[in-house]
């Protein structure tokens, strides 16, 4: 392919996942997020992807694979089916910041990080998408720690996570010579602590009688953990938590 | 070499899968540190030290055998006491009986990933080998089922999971650095230390920052401490333990191995300033955090931050002096910290509470947990003839080639956490039960009481013989640094 042209839509996809981020910031509905972290990884597949055919490295390739599959397909699957369970449609709250200010704020954050690199790389001659992937990977993980901040669900924040780990990804695409099982173990690992955190988020979003069903498959087990669950629930929970005894012990 | 440790880990595993009894999954989580204990050991003696394995993926030196006995000792204390601890538990309903073998699984996994990061000689290797010790331990902090439980273990996998993202993104500037120095990248450290004097200063100082945010998070340091009090505190006392003595110093250990890069090259005056103003930040920070606590086990974790920050300091100061007292001061600390848990542990299974106010005839009904509370805060607040009195006093002396100010300053933050400690103990220790409300003695499992007696013991021992041993490896590991 043509490298001007290669080059060209590289940069494109860099600003299109830009835009994903500015909408997961401001977004409400929680399954937009998804779908837009969904489109986000896509994006991302597909520098991989256009990279390869410019540099002719394997490692590119089966990185733009693995990001296809977890990424675009296994992660807000299951986000998907988490979400189905709970009770929750949007995250309407903001701690903090409002949605417009984050997105000033973010545009704050690109420019201190290009200053930044470009000032301290400039000695080592990379070659300049290098500075822009480095830039553009540094801002997605500092945009994806405001969206941990500024949002209140559990459930947000674990999409926000994903956001700065996409940008870790974007960052190590430009560096080829990392060996493969390296990046493939790194995948691993960051997928199981967000199967992690998913799960937690779970337990922390749903309403309180879902955590109780979550804790309490076995009804004999009720009666012997009432003390433990008192304690557990005793402050802002306990009306809602005496009611659920109730309908327990019906049952 | 680096194999039989792994094995002796999935044989653990594979007894404690088709185990089916409390017991029968708690001895193989005896003899699993025990093994790798007796492993750490033998290496000392016969293997020619540092040695790599598996291409440069893996190395074995003094400093990571030395870390990797210690935390067997520990997880072999703490499965001691888990024996009698969780068996309470699971009687009381805070653990329901399903989740006891995720809790001994996780236990056992949490080791290997330990003893595979120690001996990770590729740093990002390391780095994925650190992001799954967060992974198993919170898994340990979340088995007890309680909503508290799971908000502390969501908070810590955030804010250790973001903070060891930006560590990545440090070691890609390091790679750069390397790959611009050498022709060549490479994270393997051996070959790193070796070259560090010829990087980019701004490069490397930037990769620094990074590097240090995800490393200060694990260790908690402040401003990424936030996690650690209400993680301890929530805990079983038994991961507590583990938490404050094992996974934390991992944290440290990957600080001490940037910090020597950090030497070697010529942002060394930058990185040691850094160094030292967290340090300092984390000890005043801590302290004025530990004055209104009443929950005896947010006072320890808030102990923790303080003695973290102390270690970053002393790695600031950078000496070959404060070097050497920084891993004593470590292996120290752990042990401190175990003895006070292991015994808050015990009041807390008598009280149901680890607040101050629930505390009442302590040193009459549980007299064990009482000493080693005690014993345990003389230890940690640096009283002579406690290993920690060398350590600080030491590391403050090299601080005053830095400045005298600074000492001051120290000096004042570390009386004002001993008396954060005096006030809580004096008054937990004098509250008396009115008559006729008077509680009734738990009677403490033998095996949770012989964990607080070996931990006492090695406090002890550490505090008045220094073995010449010991002193010869951690001087080895400061030279091999390169600290000298």
């Amino acid at each position: 392919m043509n490298p001007v042209l290669l080059l060209g839509m590289i940069k494109i996809c860099f600003i299109l996942i830009l835009i994903t981020v500015a909408f997961l910031l401001t977004r409400r509905e929680i399954l937009t997020l998804f779908s837009t972290y969904s489109i986000q990884s896509f994006f991302l597949a597909m520098v991989a992807f256009l990279l390869y055919f410019k540099e002719k490295s394997d490692i590119l390739f089966w990185l733009g694979f693995l990001t296809i599959i977890s990424k675009v397909w296994i992660i807000p699957s299951v986000l998907h089916k988490v979400h189905q369970k709970m009770n929750i449609r949007r995250d309407i709250e903001f701690h903090y910041l409002s949605p417009t200010s984050s997105i000033f704020v973010s545009i704050g954050l690109i420019l201190i990080v290009y200053e930044v690199f470009s000032t301290v790389l400039k000695e080592l001659e990379l070659n300049p998408l290098f500075l822009l992937g480095a830039v553009l990977g540094v801002s997605l993980l500092l945009m994806g720690m405001l969206i941990i901040f500024s949002r209140k669900k559990a459930i947000t924040k674990v999409v926000g996570y994903l956001t700065m780990e996409n940008g870790v990804l974007l960052f190590s695409l430009f560096l080829t010579e990392l060996p493969l099982i390296i990046e493939v173990l790194v995948v691993i690992d960051l997928l199981m602590l967000i199967a992690l955190a998913t799960l937690l988020s779970f337990g922390m979003d749903s309403t309180i009688e879902e955590f109780h069903q979550r804790i309490n498959p076995f009804r004999g087990w009720f009666k012997k953990s009432e003390f433990s669950l008192k304690r557990t629930l005793k402050n802002e929970f306990l009306p809602s938590s005496q009611n659920s005894l109730k309908k327990g012990e019906q049952r | 070499m680096i194999l039989s440790f792994v094995i002796s880990g999935v044989i653990a595993l594979i007894l404690i899968l088709i185990a089916r009894t409390h017991q029968t999954m708690n001895i193989p989580s005896l003899l699993h540190p025990l093994a790798i204990f007796i492993l750490g050991v033998l290496d000392f003696r016969n293997k020619i030290l540092p040695a790599m394995y598996l291409k440069g993926y893996f190395s074995v030196d003094f400093l990571s055998l030395l870390l990797v006995v210690v935390s067997a000792v520990l997880f072999f204390l703490a499965a001691l006491y888990a024996r009698g601890y969780v068996q309470r538990l699971i009687e009381e309903g805070e653990l329901p009986s399903r989740n006891l073998k995720l809790f001994y699984v996780t236990l056992n996994l949490l080791l290997m990933a330990l003893t595979l990061a120690y001996f990770a000689n590729n740093l990002a290797l390391f780095w994925i080998l650190m992001e799954l010790t967060t992974l198993f331990s919170a898994v340990l902090v979340a088995s007890l089922n309680a909503k508290e439980n799971i908000t502390a273990a969501l908070k810590y996998v955030f804010i250790a999971g973001t903070a060891m993202l930006f560590s990545f993104v440090g070691l890609i500037l390091l790679f750069t650095a390397s790959q611009h120095a050498l022709g060549k990248g490479t994270l393997n450290f051996d070959v790193l230390l070796s070259n560090a004097s010829t990087f980019q200063p701004a490069v490397f100082a930037l990769a620094f920052i990074f590097i240090f945010i995800g490393f200060a998070a694990k260790s908690g340091i402040v401003p990424f401490h936030s996690w650690l009090p209400p993680v301890y505190a929530k805990a079983p006392s038994a991961v507590s333990v583990l938490l404050a003595g094992s996974v934390s110093s991992v944290g440290m250990y990957g600080l001490l191995r940037i910090t020597a890069l950090a030497r070697h090259s010529s942002a060394q005056h930058f990185t040691s300033t850094l160094l030292i103003f967290f340090g300092i930040l984390s000890i005043a920070i801590a302290v004025f955090s530990m004055f209104p606590r009443t929950n005896i086990k947010k006072l320890i974790a808030f102990s923790s931050v303080e003695n973290m920050g102390l270690m970053v300091l002393g790695m600031g100061i950078g000496s070959p002096v404060a070097i050497f007292w920084v891993i004593f001061h470590s292996i120290a600390h752990a042990f401190s910290k175990a003895l006070l848990f292991f015994s808050a542990g015990i009041l807390h299974r008598q009280y149901h509470s680890a607040k101050m106010e629930a505390v009442k005839d302590a040193l009459q009904l549980q007299p064990m947990a009482s000493w080693g509370l005690i014993l345990g805060t003389l230890s940690i607040i640096g009283m002579p003839f406690f290993p920690l009195f060398f350590s600080k006093m030491f590391l403050l002396i090299e601080l005053g080639k830095v400045s005298g100010w600074l000492v001051l300053l120290v000096l004042l933050l570390l009386l004002i956490a001993a008396s954060a400690f005096a006030f809580l103990l004096m008054r937990m220790f004098s509250q008396r039960a009115e008559e006729g409300k008077k509680q009734a003695r738990w009677e403490v499992p033998r095996t949770m009481g012989l964990s607080v007696l070996f931990s006492l013991l090695i406090v002890i021992l550490l505090g008045i013989y220094f073995p010449s041993s010991l002193q010869n490896i951690i001087t080895t590991i400061v030279t091999q640094l390169g600290f000298n």
